[in-house]
């Protein structure tokens, strides 16, 4: 991988809660255009490794860094949260629980980070917003509260809103892990097409099918290390590791 | 007639007083609460620890006791300080609904989930402008309510400075009372506390309605 390509680069993170450790050390990259699924079971720390990402976690160790600049780094104990923000703004980040803000509308939410962080002029963010919520197929629910939208439906706002700041890379934690499973398409559905684009992406998910299609890397994490790295058809055909079978045999 | 007429035009004298209490106290109090309240979530804990100390004396004596302790008391304390009657009783209404206040709002920003802040978070936002433009709204809707109660329970507590010999609702319908030994001006005055807690209740129930074109 070319310097230039790297986006995302994660070296001996380590993370606790607690006298629980979560991250044993996690080394990974992500290149331009990639899309990677972090698979495995509940409690492995694949949220963790996300959420650490993208700074919603503070690390105990280990070094962080987003196209070329760090966000954590080991040893160096302090970097403004201030800088961290501002470096964390090429990622975008969808959450299991959508987290859209209750009391903006679906555009309202899409052009929040537009208005609020980015002073874009209202007129230019609403049209991008709406150009958004046309892309993720809910232009007709321009105005609606998000009380009044399904599940699905949420999820694609939160993801246009997401969009809406032009991140270089893309973070998934479960996307459709809180939905209905007649909902679940919609959501991956606008998800491929980014994929399509060649939107770089890490998609934490139990969605094996889903992670097989899409994925050019799978990551399989187990006690907070990364037990195998393969490409789909390696990984869910042919896994080194018997823990790995045995996992994908109960999925399945 | 006549009577009536003169007997509520009487008390509604001290109605003003009890209006004006009611104003300042909360102009007062909201802002007070609104500043404690952020301190005690997002603090420091120094700060914390006197925010615990200011609510739990404000809310656990009796305004009555407080009343009189900043009266009568502090000129005891500090001798030839003393304060004009109604200033007395508008510093201890704000301090003990700015008590109040500042538990409501606490309870408020604490309701919203941590999942607002995060989503604020990957958006770009600072600490203010998450709570500026993510938490605070949201805060606002949650403590209306509780806010209504309090201030329903402010309009009747003014009645408390009788006992400071202010002239408001309460004291003038007494004075008639004891003039012409009839209880015509007690029940004069309970309907005039009874319209203006009303009034306060359609006020509220507009500022909710506004309020619950979400969730």
């Amino acid at each position: 991988m070319n310097d230039s390509d790297i986006m995302l680069s994660v070296k001996g993170l380590r993370k606790s809660f607690g006298h629980l450790e979560v991250l044993k050390g996690i080394d990974l990259q992500v290149g331009r255009g990639e899309i990677l699924s972090v698979i495995g079971p509940s409690g492995s720390g694949k949220s963790t490794l996300l959420r650490s990402l993208i700074a919603l976690e503070k690390v105990d160790d280990g070094d962080i860094v987003i196209e070329g600049r760090p966000i954590a780094l080991s040893g160096h104990d302090h970097i403004s949260d201030a800088k961290i923000r501002e470096r964390c703004r090429k990622l975008g980040m969808v959450f299991q629980n959508f987290n859209l803000f209750p009391h903006k509308t679906a555009l309202g939410n899409v052009i929040e980070g537009l208005v609020a962080v980015l002073k874009t002029d209202k007129e230019t963010a609403v049209a991008k917003g709406e150009k958004l919520l046309a892309k993720v197929g809910l232009s007709d629910k321009r105005d609606v509260y998000p009380c009044y939208l399904s599940g699905g439906q949420r999820q694609r706002v939160a993801i246009a809103r997401a969009l809406a700041m032009d991140p270089d890379v893309m973070l998934f934690d479960e996307p459709t892990s809180a939905l209905d499973p007649e909902l679940i398409g919609e959501v991956l559905a606008v998800i491929k097409e980014l994929a399509a684009e060649k939107m770089t992406m890490i998609v934490v998910t139990h969605e094996m099918g889903f992670a097989r299609e899409v994925s050019d890397r799978v990551i399989f994490m187990d006690g907070g290390l990364i037990l195998e790295e393969a490409a789909p058809e390696k990984l869910f055909s042919n896994p080194d590791h018997q823990r790995i079978r045995a996992f994908l045999d109960k999925m399945l | 007639m006549t009577y009536l007429i003169d007997t509520a035009l009487f008390i509604l004298q001290g109605c003003g007083v009890t209006l004006n209490l009611f104003a300042i106290t909360l102009a007062g109090s909201l802002p007070l609460g609104f500043v404690c309240a952020m301190v005690k979530t997002s603090g420091w804990k120094p700060f914390r620890i006197i925010m615990e100390a200011y609510t739990s004396i404000a809310r656990g004596t009796p305004l009555l006791l407080q009343l009189f302790f900043v009266y009568y008391g502090l000129p005891i304390i500090f001798p030839g300080f003393r304060l004009e009657r109604f200033t007395a009783a508008a510093v201890t209404f704000i301090l003990n609904y700015g008590a109040y206040f500042t538990e409501i709002f606490r309870g408020g920003i604490q309701s919203i989930a941590r999942g607002q802040y995060e989503a604020a978070r990957v958006l770009g936002m600072s600490y203010p402008k998450t709570m500026l433009r993510i938490i605070l709204p949201q805060t606002l809707k949650r403590v209306l309510p509780p806010v209504a109660n309090e201030s329903i329970t402010l309009v009747k507590d003014t009645a408390l400075v009788v006992v400071l010999g202010i002239g408001e609702i309460l004291r003038n319908s007494k004075q008639v009372v004891s003039r012409d030994f009839t209880v015509t001006p007690f029940v004069l005055a309970a309907g005039i506390y009874l319209i203006l807690n009303y009034a306060l209740v359609l006020f509220f129930r507009r500022i909710e309605k506004r309020y619950s074109v979400y969730e």
